[in-house]
Order: C-alpha cells, then structure tokens, then sequence
C-alpha cells in the first residue's frame, strides 16, 4: 500500500482508496532495466516502514522528506509494513527489494541489530545494507519521579551500591534500545537492578509517574515536556555531550561511566547500490543537515539531529551490533528458558 | 476559560466544520467495513492532513475516531458482521431485533446512544479533563491485572445455554492470545520459527474471521432474503418514552465508557463488552439479553463513542494515549511538529481546545449524517443472499489486508473462518472466544509484570484498593454464575 499525501486529494471518495488498497497488493516495484544511475533518481522512491503510521519512524519521514523530495527533485513514498518489531520490513528489504536506490527503508538503531541478536528466526543481518544516512539520535535519559528521593545520578548509584537490585527500573521492552542501555550500564559500572519491561517508551516513563517503579531508562525526546512540566526528574543523560534542550542535567560519562547510548534513526537501502547512486544520496543528506528549516523542524519536537553519512553510519551500526552482541551473550542464559 | 472560548471561536470556522463533517462521514463509512477500524482510519488519513492547519487535521481525526466508534455497529446490525471489536457486543442484541423486523428500530436505538455517549464524553472532556488526567497515572499493573480478571468473568454470562461450551470457547480465546512474543522475557511463544507470528494473533484479525466468515456462509447455506425485515417505514428514532427506559443504562455505560478510555491500553473493545456485562448485571429482565433486547444494544453502543471523550482526556492533558486510536492521534501531532504532553494545553491552547470542542460538535454531525447514512444502509438487507455472500468475503479479504498490509493475516482471518464456523455448527459461541482474545494479552502481561514488581508476592493484588475492589467484583460475578449463589440467595430469604 502507498499512501502519498499529494497525490491523494481530499474528494477522493473512499471506495476508490479501497480499491487503490486492492490494486496495490500485488504491485511489483522492481525497477527498468536502464542504467540511467547519472539521471537517478528518475522516479518516486519508495520507503518502506517497519512501523505504524504515527510513529516514530513516521515522524522522521514525515519531517525529512517534504526537504528530500526537494532536494533529490521527486517523491518519496511511505509504504507501512509493521511487525515483529520492524523485522518484516527489514527482512523484505533485504531479500525481496532491488538495489536500485528506489526502494529504502527507515532503519532504527540497536532495534536493526537487536533483532536479529537475540532472535535466530530473523535471518536478515547488517551485511544485507547498505547504511545511507542516520539522521536522528534520541539520547537515553534516566529519570525519576518528580518526588523522588533520589535527588541525583549519584543517589541513584549510591542506592544501588548499598542495595544491589533493589530498585525496579522499567525499560521499553526486552530487545529495545532502553533495555541495551541498562545493560550497558549494569556492565559498566557493575551494579544491578531489577529491570521491568514495558511495552513502549511510553508505558515505561507513565510506570514512574504513577510510582509503580522507582526509575526508568527512557529517551530524551520521549520523556522531554514530562521533565519541562515537572511531572518527571531526569538524573542523568547518555550522550556524549550535555544536550541543549535540558543542559542542566549531566551526561553519565562526565559522572565518571562510559556509556553512550540512545535510539537512532536514519535510511539504509538494500545491498549494492551503484556507487553514483550512493553518492547522490549521500549529498542530499548532506544538504539536508544544512538547512535551517529541518533543523528548526526538529528542535521543535525535541528530537536530536545527529546526522552521520556513509561510511561513518555504517561504522557505527557495525560498532553497536559488536557491543550488543558481546552484552547479550552475557545476560541471555537469563532470557532464555 | 478564554482558552475555551477562543477554541469554540476556532472550530465554528467553515473549514473546520467542513472538514469534521468530512471526518464523520469517513468514520461512519470506513467503521461500518469489516476490519477497517478506528484506529485504522486514522492511519491511513493522517498523512492526509500533514498539509492542512494542525487544529483543523486533528479536529477531522477526531470526528473520524467518533464516526467510526458508531459506523463500526451498523453492519453487525443489519447482516452480523461488525466491523470493530467494539461492534461485536452490538451484534449481540442488535442481529437479533433485525432478525425479529426491527432493524429501522434497533439502528435507531444505536445511533441515539452513540450520540448520548459521545456527548456525554464530550463535556466530561471539556469541563473535569484536567482532574481526571491523573487517573490514567494511577491505573498500573496491579489494577490493569484486576481489570483483566473482571473482563474475563464476563465470559461467564455470555455462555448462555451451555457453561461447558462457553468456558471452552473463552479458554480457547485465552490461549491464542498467547500467541507471540512474550513482552517480559522477549521469548516467542506458538511461533514456530514465523516471524509473522511474532506479534500475535492481531484481534480484529481473527474477529472478522470469527463473525463475518460464517455469516457469509450461513447466508449461503439458507439462500433467502438476508432476513424477511427492513420495514424501514417503521420509525427509525426510538420514542421519548423508549428512550426515557434506557436512561440509566445509557449513563452507566456512558461512564464505564469514559473510564475505560481513560484508563491506557483499554479502549472501545474492552468499554463494549464491560458495559453489556454491567447492564445486564443491572437489568430487570436479564433473560431478555441475547434475544434482541434494546438495553443490551444501547449499552455498548453509548460506553463504545463515550470511549472517544475519555480516551482523549490523558492525551490531552498528560500526553499519554488513553487507547490505540488516540496513540496515532498523538503520533499526528508530533508530526505537525506539535509536542504532546502537560503543556500541550497551555502552549498550544488554539489547537487544544478547538480539538475539545470538536469533539464535542462531531456528536451533533454523528446524528445527521448517521441518520441518513442508516436510511441507505438499510437496503443492504435487500440485498439477496447470494450476491451478499460473496461480497461479505471480499471485504473480509480486503479489510484484512490493511490492517498491516499482510496476506499472512488474511490466511489467518480465513482459518479463523472455518473455525467460526464449525464452532457455529457444535452451537458453541463466539463472544467468549472474543473476550478470550482481548483480554487475554492484557492479563498475562499484568500479571508477568505485577510480580516482578514485586519480587514474586502475589499479596502484591492487595495493596491496591482499586484492585481489591475490582477482584471482589470479579469474586461476586463468579459466585453469581454458580448454583451456590441461588442457595445462598434463599438463605438470606429466609
């Protein structure tokens, strides 16, 4: 199914959508023959997206494509495939797409790699993409509720010192960037916790406000005017550097733990892209960093723009995947019954 | 109140009540199709309104979300194959007046409550928003889990006729909605190495299967007219004297409808089948429900569009979706780069509040267009059977397909068919298999994450005053059920 905003006007009646839904079903979307890569891109590009309309990836799309239509002079489409935490997307993309540049998908990070990490039923991998451009990093964040005696990142750790695991601490789900985070951390600083999923960034933070954990292990863009209002504290960030939007709350690395973490966004299109296309795409990225209106696009919804191209995404995707796997071998016994 | 008062300035504008009109008029349309949702509808027409002004795309959503909490009941009505999860209570009752001649009646009866409830959301959302908001915080696990178990024992008096056929037919539900991964330990669960059934058995998915799948069939197995009805001449509006009976049934629905729209993670579905439960627990002629009764029509047909109002209320005011349609909604916002959450009502007041009175103005749109889209909708009845046979699939096939744009899912609608199917030839019922599978997820989640808050003590389900009361309620309807009840009934007699 495509959905494309400006084709669809307003006085199409929804008969005709249904039937559009029909038609679309079985549309074959492999490219011509042409090798006409100087001219790419010649036609619409389709994006395909292992989420719900609404969502997180949507959002990217919704805010960085009006500029990329502009940029690259044509359409790009959203086409929706939800699942299995994106891996129905991934995988399609992976086997079923050509490597023409025409199709792309929304690529969210550690969730790609995760996938696949702790799942053997997905049989996709990174070696299957080719990384185009990260567009969006969402620091993970630790806050607490508003009343909370733990004031500080250093009560938070103290707490745990002096009583290991005896603090509930929710994350958005086993496998998602939250719960690597925690890992991540646990690893790092040795502590423990008892770590409660829930399903969403949103569930988790809500669990802390209504005081049925003591914290949570969230992203900055998520919890963001829950801090502002005061409903939540944040302790600690997980960046590399002190974020504009709450400068007064500490990275976790200044307070002495190395961990960077979060959960970014960007595209990657299948395997084998001819290196012109490649580089076009790479240049409308890098265009599309530089313009002021994304920019102010993004800061409006308190999304960090941490924009990476080419090599350097694929680097870090590759760097990330090492770490998660190396984390996961770890603590899996645990998951697995 | 100037903020309220700039909103209803707002959405008295041409093209903001244009465009809620347009809203409602998809609602109905798309709800009234099997498998087009709400929550549906407002996914596939959010990217419609990314070039329009914010208050007047949201404003068309939400009329939408109201149409097609009503749209949903028609068809269950009229030929028994709701659209939504929260039409298939409706069926219940509302098939069986058509089948009785009193289809014109029993739409009727539907609208009017839709219209009830939705006000009735409407001004709880307009007036005490800011106060209810925190409910939604308080509502956890503990409480969800209590919630679950109350939903569950309603199994117990949906199984009319046969306990034994409708305790397997809840069982079952249960048990298939165990299928996919396991929120708390990531664990696939009746996967089978398919990663198309890693998310489960999406409900509607098996819903559609479940009801319309042997309607279809059954239509073809009589091969007559749909049913000998439509005396579409008889009155479509119920009376003042008959609305007047159904006073308190529709303010108790009203209200279980707002609540559990409040309440994240529950919304139409879960509102449909508590309301008709309640109602039933309340009604004088208990025995009347399930044989086409009006009270057991306008229950859940009042609690589905209150469910609008209510879920709105913590998405408003806190940022948090009080159900799955409202969580798209809020996904519409950030996208017309509008941050939700506590200050939404204060930084963007303009867009705020014209989307309360929307809400509000979409009931009154719910009425007119309902009315006439009812008097088309009535001819499908005339339709004979063997042309509507096959159609009925075809919507089936094609309201699948776009719930996740998957043939996997139409593969399990039609297994979920024959399933109906056969269930309906051993005269074993579906509507417990329904709340099995609604329910189901919910009370295992809660239940998984409740002891792990608490490090394993189940004594944890008593420290909440909420859920103790919830459970002994759950406790009662149980006894109610069982032969013990009667007995302990003519001790106190005595």
């Amino acid at each position: 199914m495509k959905i494309n905003a400006k084709k669809l006007s307003l006085t199409v009646f929804l008969p005709s959508l249904v039937l559009g839904l029909a038609a679309c079903g079985g549309n074959n979307e492999s490219g011509g023959e042409a090798k006409a890569d100087e001219n790419y891109p010649t036609k619409p590009i389709s994006v395909i997206q292992g989420f719900d309309p609404g969502g997180g990836s949507d959002q990217l799309a919704q805010l960085t494509q009006p500029y990329l239509n502009e940029i690259l002079d044509t359409t790009f489409t959203n086409e929706y495939v939800p699942g299995a935490a994106g891996a129905i997307a991934w995988t399609r993309l992976a086997q079923k797409t050509e490597n023409d540049g025409y199709t792309l998908s929304i690529t969210n990070s550690p969730m790609l790699m995760t996938n696949y990490i702790i799942n053997e039923e997905f049989t996709y991998n990174l070696d299957d993409f080719d990384p185009i451009a990260n567009v969006v990093t969402d620091p993970g964040i630790i806050v607490v509720a508003s009343d909370s005696e733990l004031e500080t990142y250093e009560d938070f750790v103290k707490y745990l010192e002096e009583n290991p695991g005896g603090l509930n601490v929710a994350n958005s789900g086993v496998g998602g960037d939250d719960f690597f985070t925690q890992l991540k951390w646990m690893r790092e600083t040795g502590l423990d916790m008892e770590l409660i999923p829930y399903s969403g960034d949103g569930p988790s933070w809500q669990a802390v406000a209504g005081g049925e954990v003591e914290a949570s292990f969230n992203n900055l863009g998520v919890v963001y005017s829950q801090v502002q209002a005061g409903n939540l504290k944040a302790l600690a960030v997980f960046s590399e550097e002190r974020m504009e939007l709450l400068p007064d709350v500490p990275t976790v690395k200044e307070l002495g733990h190395d961990v960077i973490s979060g959960s970014a966004r960007g595209y990657s299109a299948p395997k084998g892209l001819s290196e012109e296309v490649k580089q076009k795409l790479y240049d409308a990225f890098e265009q599309l960093k530089e313009d002021p209106e994304f920019v102010e696009g993004l800061e409006k919804v308190a999304l960090p723009m941490d924009v990476k191209i080419g090599d350097e995404y694929a680097q870090f995707l590759k760097e990330d995947e090492e770490l998660s796997r190396e984390i996961w071998e770890d603590v899996k016994d645990e998951y697995e019954e | 109140m100037e903020d309220l008062l700039v909103g209803l300035g707002n959405v008295l504008s041409f093209s903001n009540l244009f465009f809620i009109a347009v809203g409602m008029t998809l609602g109905i349309f798309i709800g009234s199709m099997p498998g087009l949702s709400a929550t549906m509808a407002i996914a596939i027409l959010l990217p419609l309104t990314y070039g329009m002004d914010p208050a007047t795309g949201i404003s068309m959503l939400a009329a939408l979300y109201m149409g097609a909490m009503y749209g949903g009941s028609i068809l269950a009505i009229l030929i028994n194959t709701p659209g939504t999860p929260a039409a298939a209570a409706s069926g219940l009752d509302g098939y069986k007046m058509t089948e009785k001649g009193q289809a014109g009646k029993a739409l009727g009866i539907s609208l009017v409550s839709s219209v009830v409830g939705g006000l009735i959301g409407a001004i709880v959302l307009l007036t005490i928003a800011p106060l209810l908001g925190e409910v939604a915080l308080k509502i956890g696990a503990v409480e969800l889990f209590a919630i679950a178990v109350l939903g569950i024992t309603i199994i117990s008096s949906l199984s009319a006729g046969s306990v034994v056929k409708g305790l397997l037919s809840g069982t079952l539900g249960l048990l298939i909605s165990l299928i996919g991964m396991d929120l708390i330990t990531g664990t696939p669960r009746f996967t089978f190495g398919n990663i198309y059934l890693f998310d489960g058995i999406s409900f509607v998915v098996a819903l559609i299967g479940l009801f319309s799948v042997p309607q279809a069939l059954r239509l073809i197995e009589t091969d007559k007219e749909a049913v000998e009805v439509s005396k579409i001449k008889d009155k479509i509006l119920p009376s003042w004297k008959e609305f007047v009976s159904l006073r308190m049934t529709l303010l108790r629905s009203s209200v279980i409808g707002v609540f559990t729209g409040l309440i994240p993670g529950t919304g139409g579905d879960t509102a449909s089948w508590f309301s008709y439960n309640e109602a039933k627990r309340f009604s004088k002629e208990k025995e009347k429900f399930g044989t086409g009764h009006a009270e057991g029509l306008a229950a859940p047909e009042s609690a589905n569009n209150a469910v609008v109002g209510g879920a709105l209320v913590p998405t408003i005011t806190l940022g948090i979706p009080g159900s799955s349609t409202t969580a798209v909604l809020l996904g519409g916002l950030m996208i017309h780069g509008i941050m939700p959450g506590p200050t939404l009502m204060t930084e963007h007041a303009g867009v705020a509040y014209t989307l309360l009175w929307a809400v509000f103005f979409s009931c009154f749109f719910l009425f007119a267009l309902g009315l006439l889209y009812t008097k088309v909708a009535v001819g499908v009845t005339k339709v004979p059977s063997k042309v509507l046979a096959p159609i009925i699939i075809l919507l089936c096939v094609i309201g699948t397909f776009a719930v996740h744009n998957s043939m996997v899912d139409v593969m399990i609608m039609l297994g979920f068919g024959i399933l109906g199917y056969l269930m309906d030839k051993l005269n074993i019922p579906v509507s417990p298999m329904v709340v099995g599978l609604i329910l189901g997820a919910m009370l295992d989640t809660s239940l998984h994450t409740s002891l792990k808050i608490s490090g394993g003590d189940w004594m944890v389900f008593l420290s909440s005053p909420v859920a103790v009361i919830l459970l002994i309620v759950a406790l009662i309807t149980v006894l109610q059920s069982t032969p013990f009840f009667g007995k302990l009934k003519s001790l106190v007699a005595k």
